[in-house]
């Protein structure tokens, strides 16, 4: 087995993804992510990006090929210790703030924390920190429920940056938001990874947002293709055939 | 046809919850045509015959109430995205669930009357060597309209209740509790502190949920009767707490949206009616009643003592549910406790009901059989059927509104993965959940029903 390349802090090789109603996900990806590099992953809806981040998450198997994590190989580990990686290593935010309805906004911001083990008095200091950047400070003993979607995007942020993961996976973390705030909450996010020297895998379909990214990577029916613009729709052509067969 | 195209591509524990309906219904309908033949084999005594048909109400309310938990947990007939894209929506959907349910029980009424006509010797032949053949009035011709009036009886009853329960509700359809909590909110919008005051103000307002599926499976709360004790069967209260509320994403103007681990109603008034339960029956029982297996002897003071402390029980079931979460996750909480009280105070209507019914059973039962003497054979084949009904509904009813919880928050369930939450924590949590539910419910059963069976005179 070769070993991955020292710099990179996340490595694939020949990812083949097929999901179990025999749909290809994935056909052959292979990519490498930097220690501190932000890597945007773009492409369609339905090109495999959120296929590529759960597999390099360690949330799904792939059906063929290798994930490296610093040296440790994440596609032969079992889900425990796949469980542990994500818990210890990684982050993880997805379109949907995915926050427990049942605690305020500092506490889900300090739940990963309190789940590792760390006191409340620290995580909490900790998470309200985290929250104040991200401009969110002033409702932490708010229910998510009382906040508005880019708010709840934020706190979901702030959860995901508060116990400084290695590896933060970012799917499609503004699809749900207008754009104006879609801007921002991305600055936010970038900012924070590059001040704490984050590594970030983001995954969008948005072009202005991979333009924030140090690197894009495109992927096209989960391929990777050097440019994932399609080409234009021919003209009138289609319509002619069809008025043609009437 | 519908109902049972959806119904029977429905997995193994769906289906076996629906015979759980199906056998209750027997049941009840079994002892419902037990009474006509009682009544049959003593024309000359109408009285006992109807203090007998009184009886059944109670397994006949266990039935309902457990009919309309499962249909409330069944995936086939819950609103999903793909049936309201063909328009069928929640409306068409609890008619399919109330048809589900009535077929349940109408199967289970039917396997009654034939294990009924079976017992008398109608079909093939006395079984047994006639032993049944006095309780039943194996010798004179059934009356058909009046069996069949009786068996339709625990179908009708059922359906109706379920569609009742899972009628399609707007979001802002709450009841009690919550509609408080919004005109005291509309009250104080003046007051202008919209700040981060909130911790410990009541919840207020509604969500305004945005896919309707999601917002009529949570929001269609308890309607359930809660008047569901084991010896009287006080006719349904429909004391449904709303907390719940869907994920809400816009605030309804006006009004906050509304807190998950709001306070359910009902706790003072459980209280009370508890209280005054227990001294009816201390009074009624101040010399000392001996019972006797012939329930129609029960002194009427006994009976409506019992019959209040057990809705009192029901009633304070969700409220004494919020403060055991609240308890637990009171001081400085670790991830665990903060996740086992919340969880406990946001489901406290869900899962406080049905444990608080299951407490009002297992402290008549464990009064009948320690303080009077009555347990097992000597209250009657018939008698100990009854108990074994309402001691099962009472029980599979609990278990099914985990099972309810558990379908609603599997969503929060995947969301505390994805953080990387240990199974072992999550499970931790449940255990921690349950522990604290039974160190608190079981020592007020067993509190309750020696206070009912007290004799202060003696």
């Amino acid at each position: 087995m070769e070993a991955p390349p020292d710099n990179d802090v996340l490595w694939a090789r020949a990812l083949h993804f097929t999901h179990r109603d025999r749909t290809p996900g994935l056909n052959g990806v292979s990519l490498g992510v930097g220690d501190g590099e932000i890597l945007a992953v773009g492409g369609p809806r339905g090109s495999g990006k959120t296929t590529l981040l759960r597999c390099l998450s360690g949330t799904l198997t792939p059906t063929k090929g290798e994930v490296w994590f610093n040296n440790t190989p994440v596609h032969t580990l079992g889900p425990l210790g796949r469980e542990r990686l994500r818990r210890e290593r990684f982050a993880w935010v997805g379109p949907e703030p995915g926050l427990v309805a049942e605690l305020n906004v500092w506490e889900n911001a300090a739940l990963p924390l309190m789940l590792r083990g760390m006191g409340r008095r620290r995580a909490k200091e900790r998470a309200v920190d985290w929250l104040e950047r991200l401009d969110v400070g002033s409702v932490a003993r708010r229910n998510p429920l009382e906040l508005d979607q880019a708010q709840r995007q934020r706190v979901a942020i702030a959860r995901a940056l508060a116990p400084s993961p290695t590896v933060l996976f970012a799917d499609e973390p503004t699809a749900p938001l207008h754009r104006a705030d879609r801007v921002h909450v991305l600055r936010t996010l970038m900012a924070a990874a590059r001040s704490h020297d984050i590594t970030v895998v983001l995954a969008t379909g948005d072009l202005e947002a991979a333009a924030l990214a140090d690197r894009v990577v495109h992927l096209l029916d989960g391929r990777r293709v050097s440019n994932a613009q399609l080409p234009p729709a021919a003209g009138t052509e289609g319509r002619a055939a069809c008025s043609l067969s009437v | 046809m519908l109902a049972l195209r959806l119904g029977r591509r429905s997995g193994t524990a769906v289906q076996l919850r629906r015979l759980m309906v199906a056998a209750a219904s027997g049941g009840t309908g079994f002892l419902l045509l037990s009474s006509l033949g009682h009544a049959l084999a003593h024309p000359e005594a109408p009285g006992a015959a109807t203090v007998r048909l009184a009886w059944c109400a109670a397994p006949l309310a266990a039935t309902v109430y457990f009919a309309v938990a499962v249909a409330r947990t069944d995936p086939g007939t819950r609103p999903r995205p793909g049936l309201s894209a063909i328009g069928l929506g929640p409306g068409r959907l609890m008619a399919v669930s109330a048809v589900t349910t009535a077929l349940s029980c109408l199967l289970g009424s039917l396997l009654a009357l034939l294990f009924f006509l079976h017992l008398r010797g109608d079909l093939t032949g006395m079984p047994f060597d006639g032993g049944a053949a006095a309780l039943l009035a194996a010798g004179r011709p059934l009356p058909l309209p009046a069996a069949l009036t009786l068996l339709t009886l625990v179908p009708l009853i059922a359906s109706a209740a379920t569609a009742l329960a899972l009628r399609p509700r707007e979001a802002g359809g709450l009841r009690g509790a919550a509609r408080r909590h919004i005109a005291d909110a509309r009250r104080r919008e003046h007051d202008a502190d919209t700040g981060a005051g909130g911790r410990t103000a009541p919840a207020t307002g509604v969500g305004t949920g945005v896919d309707t599926d999601v917002v009529t499976d949570v929001v269609t709360d308890v309607v359930t009767d809660t008047g569901l004790d084991a010896d009287t069967a006080t006719a349904g209260t429909t004391t449904g707490t709303a907390t719940a509320t869907a994920p809400a994403t816009a605030p309804v103007a006006g009004a906050a949206p509304a807190r998950l681990t709001a306070v359910p109603d009902g706790l003072p008034w459980g209280v009370a009616v508890l209280v005054t339960g227990l001294g009816v029956a201390g009074y009624a029982n101040r010399a000392g009643v001996a019972l006797t297996p012939d329930l129609s002897l029960v002194p009427a003071g006994l009976l409506a003592g019992w019959a209040l402390a057990a809705l009192g029980l029901a009633l304070i079931g969700p409220g004494l549910t919020h403060l055991c979460g609240r308890a637990l996750q009171a001081v400085r909480p670790g991830a665990v406790r903060l996740l086992a009280g919340r969880v406990l105070m946001a489901e406290a209507s869900r899962i406080g009901r049905p444990l608080g019914v299951v407490a009002a059973v297992a402290a008549l039962a464990y009064a009948l059989v320690l303080r009077y003497d009555l347990g097992g054979p000597v209250l009657g084949p018939l008698g100990v059927l009854g108990a074994v009904l309402v001691a099962g509904c009472a029980a599979a009813t609990l278990v099914t509104a985990g099972i309810e919880v558990r379908q609603l928050r599997a969503d929060t369930m995947l969301a505390l993965l994805r953080v990387g939450a240990p199974a072992t924590t999550l499970r931790a949590c449940a255990a921690l959940r349950a522990g604290v539910l039974l160190a608190v419910f079981g020592p007020l059963t067993v509190t309750v029903a020696e206070l009912a069976s007290l004799t202060p005179g003696g």
